[in-house]
């Protein structure tokens, strides 16, 4: 914790240096895509099939 | 370095993936129906609750069949039980490697110099913060609700107070651990922990705000309140898998100077 680089923000400049824009935009939709599906989709097909994860999950949006 | 933080963390997923999917296949599945045919029955008996049929239509074909509203409620599940299990169980996986790999991946690397404690520990409070965030701090205002209960805010709302309630966990998560790193300077570890319980605290005044969320159904109380338990259960579960097998694989790659190039020595806090 003492060293430069083990701070927060030492990580986050070395994200920024380390990675494209592209990989960023790339993870983030991923990690979009996936939650959304899996917690917020409301289409019936999507909704009915997630059904008993969602409840497992102590997510229910219907 | 990132890549390195990432794979450990969808790892871990990976393992909690695999409990939490049998848990999904061997316990929730069979409780969940078994739950919605209890409604189910219920509906048939008269009791008119349009929304509970919307999710429990297919249980019933010994008895609907013949029965105009059973038909009806066919007519609103999109897909049948089988499906609706065995993409139950592969979301459940799923689930867990998408918190792995965000929280215990992405948010471990750049959290890991702020996160209190050392070696194993560090892996343990994050779960904790993961749980709170992700799946306490919501259940505050929105406790699971078992299947078919009808709830009397709309689901725009639901999911507008689901997601400020993350917000709010996470918020609260990182000024505890701010709070707790600051405090820990300066008084030592105890009066550091009292500090750290304070923004926890905080938590109760958007609970008591939120605009309260009745919740109605045929099952019995104590159903209910078991099938509620369970879930907080499944969900402590995931989260302890996640937090254990992480500090494994930490300890692991003790080799895991991740900051090696520059400093190979104090890279590792603590272990």
């Amino acid at each position: 914790m003492a060293t430069a680089s083990d701070t927060v923000h030492g990580r986050i400049e070395y994200a920024q240096t380390h990675l494209t824009p592209a990989q960023l935009a790339a993870g983030f939709l991923l990690v979009a895509a996936l939650g959304f599906t899996l917690l917020f989709v409301q289409e019936p097909l999507v909704h009915d099939s997630l059904h008993n994860f969602r409840h497992a999950a102590g997510i229910t949006c219907h | 370095m990132l890549a390195e933080y990432l794979t450990r963390g969808v790892k871990a997923g990976l393992v909690a993936g695999l409990v939490f999917g049998l848990f999904m296949a061997i316990v929730a599945n069979p409780l969940v129906a078994y739950a919605d045919e209890l409604n189910h029955a219920a509906t048939e008996d008269g009791l008119d609750t349009s929304h509970s049929s919307e999710q429990n239509a297919e249980h019933g074909h010994g008895h609907d069949t013949h029965d105009g509203s059973g038909e009806a409620n066919h007519q609103n599940t999109a897909v049948s039980m089988g499906v609706n299990k065995t993409v139950s169980v592969v979301s459940g996986g799923l689930w867990a490697v998408l918190l792995g790999g965000i929280v215990f991946g992405i948010g471990f690397y750049f959290l890991e110099p702020a996160i209190p404690g050392t070696g194993a520990t560090k892996s343990y409070v994050l779960g904790i913060a993961g749980f709170v965030t992700t799946s306490g701090a919501p259940w505050l205002v929105l406790p699971p609700v078992s299947p078919g209960a009808q709830q009397s805010l709309p689901t725009e709302t639901r999911l507008l107070l689901y997601g400020g309630m993350i917000v709010a966990g996470g918020l609260t998560c990182l000024l505890a651990g701010g709070v707790y790193n600051r405090l820990r300077e300066s008084n030592g570890g105890t009066i550091a922990a009292v500090g750290a319980a304070v923004p926890f605290a905080l938590l109760a005044i958007p609970t008591v705000l939120a605009p309260t969320n009745a919740v109605e159904g045929a099952l019995s109380p104590d159903l209910r309140a078991g099938l509620t338990g369970l879930f907080v259960f499944g969900q402590v579960l995931v989260w302890l898998v996640l937090a254990t097998t992480h500090a494994q694989f930490r300890s692991a790659d003790d080799s895991s100077a991740e900051f090696a190039t520059s400093n190979p020595d104090s890279a590792v806090v603590g272990d």
